[in-house]
């Protein structure tokens, strides 16, 4: 048993650098996640070959295939607890709120990691020209937290579920849909090369502070039986 | 008595829509549909509110009648929905002449459907009875999250062609006084409907335990 309980920044601090331990032992969710991205990026191109397509069309595919390379990837950081028993120890030495925060910061930092992978194939691949970088990176960042958020707490929901990796993204689309649709709405416009509204940031920054706050009060009806 | 009652009123409001709502300008005698949509629409989205509701009353008091009750709301809610989203897609496939075209209105509904069939497949993956009660719980009120979101965000993204709810934002009435009568009791029959299953099963399940 420990004999001093870790603070909250302390606690998520090493549950962070815990799971960055073990995924860079393994690399499992890191290759799962860049290979999906690889394999699926490659495969629209082959398959459109050279032409050059409608930005609404480019900016919906690139969030599809986000969206489906943190559902292969982003539900480890419970499931693996689950299936190796280490749960159980972890609810020993951590607290609730740090454990989901630092599970929250791995899989925004694994999402970044994959994003910052993704978009030079995705213009490269796809032939797309973007003007506005920094309204884009923005874009790309709030989206980013949103989806980390949304499946780290449906990461926790799924691992205690038979048929985990199904089920997780059929949690984490309907609520990630609101997201979803206004990161292609503001993607759509720059790629269009054209200003996205205001509101429309507010908005996903928005989305994203409610569902943050809400997974840290429901994580607790998760974590403490 | 009160199935008695309850069986008289919907054959009332039946012989009403038939008889005696008036063809409307635009739509004809298409409106009739309304009188099913309308409430049906209208159940869906109160069970969802209820389920949610009765979600966060388990988690306060983790006694598990709450979660049945939950769950029941939840499945009815799916029917219920399903009735909308078809009765929805007939009227759009008469007046607007396609089935389904993302009116905001319709991926409303669908994105409840949506929920609805998540939650009820997160119930059945779980075996152990607790651990399913604070999960679902769980994510019931995680999905009622979104629904403000998703009233802000929609209409903003697609034009719709879904004719103005009756308690539109100008706060007018667009209707006939007798539809309006007829409307009220339609839904009203459907919510005693939607009860008077809620109820029933809650109690044989209730009873089976």
């Amino acid at each position: 048993m420990p004999t001093t309980r870790l603070n909250l920044l302390n606690g998520l601090w090493a549950v962070l650098v815990k799971d960055s331990l073990c995924e860079f032992r393994t690399c499992y969710a890191l290759s799962a996640l860049f290979m999906f991205a690889l394999i699926s990026l490659t495969s629209i191109s082959m398959s459109i070959g050279v032409v050059s397509l409608p930005a609404q069309l480019t900016a919906a595919l690139l969030w599809i295939i986000l969206f489906f390379c943190a559902m292969s990837g982003l539900s480890r950081v419970f499931v693996q607890e689950q299936e190796s028993g280490s749960i159980v120890v972890l609810r020993i030495y951590a607290s609730g709120q740090a454990v989901i925060f630092g599970k929250l910061l791995f899989n925004v930092i694994m999402l970044f990691g994959l994003t910052f992978f993704v978009i030079p194939l995705f213009t490269m691949f796809l032939n797309v020209d973007i003007y506005r970088w920094p309204m884009f990176i923005m874009i790309l960042f709030l989206g980013d937290i949103g989806i980390a958020a949304t499946a780290t707490i449906t990461a926790a929901l799924v691992a205690k579920t038979q048929g985990k990796s199904a089920l997780f993204t059929v949690l984490t689309f309907p609520i990630l849909l609101p997201q979803f649709l206004s990161s292609i709405g503001a993607t759509t416009k720059i790629l269009a090369d054209s200003q996205p509204d205001m509101s429309e940031i507010m908005f996903m920054a928005a989305y994203n502070v409610a569902i943050i706050i809400a997974s840290s009060i429901l994580f607790d009806y998760i974590w403490y039986d | 008595m009160v199935k008695i009652a309850l069986g008289l009123w919907i054959s009332g409001v039946v012989y009403a829509v038939f008889s005696m709502v008036p063809a409307v300008e635009g739509l004809g005698y298409l409106v009739r549909i309304a009188f099913f949509h309308i409430p049906v629409a209208w159940v869906a989205v109160l069970a969802f509110f209820l389920s949610a509701g009765w979600s966060v009353q388990y988690l306060r008091t983790r006694e598990i009648q709450y979660d049945r009750k939950s769950a029941v709301a939840a499945a009815l809610g799916l029917l219920f929905c399903l009735l909308a989203t078809i009765s929805g897609a007939i009227f759009a496939k008469l007046t607007w002449g396609a089935y389904w075209n993302w009116d905001p209105r319709q991926t409303t509904i669908f994105i409840l459907l949506l929920i609805y069939g998540a939650y009820l497949v997160l119930r059945a993956s779980i075996q152990d009875e607790e651990e399913r009660a604070r999960i679902s719980a769980v994510y019931a009120l995680l999905s009622s999250l979104t629904v403000p979101f998703l009233v802000f965000i929609i209409p903003r993204f697609y034009f719709s062609l879904h004719p103005e709810p009756v308690l539109n934002k100008v706060g007018k009435l667009e209707m006939n006084v007798v539809m309006l009568y007829v409307l009220l009791a339609a839904v009203g029959a459907c919510t005693v409907l939607f009860w008077q299953l809620f109820e029933c099963i809650v109690h044989n399940k209730q009873r089976s335990v």
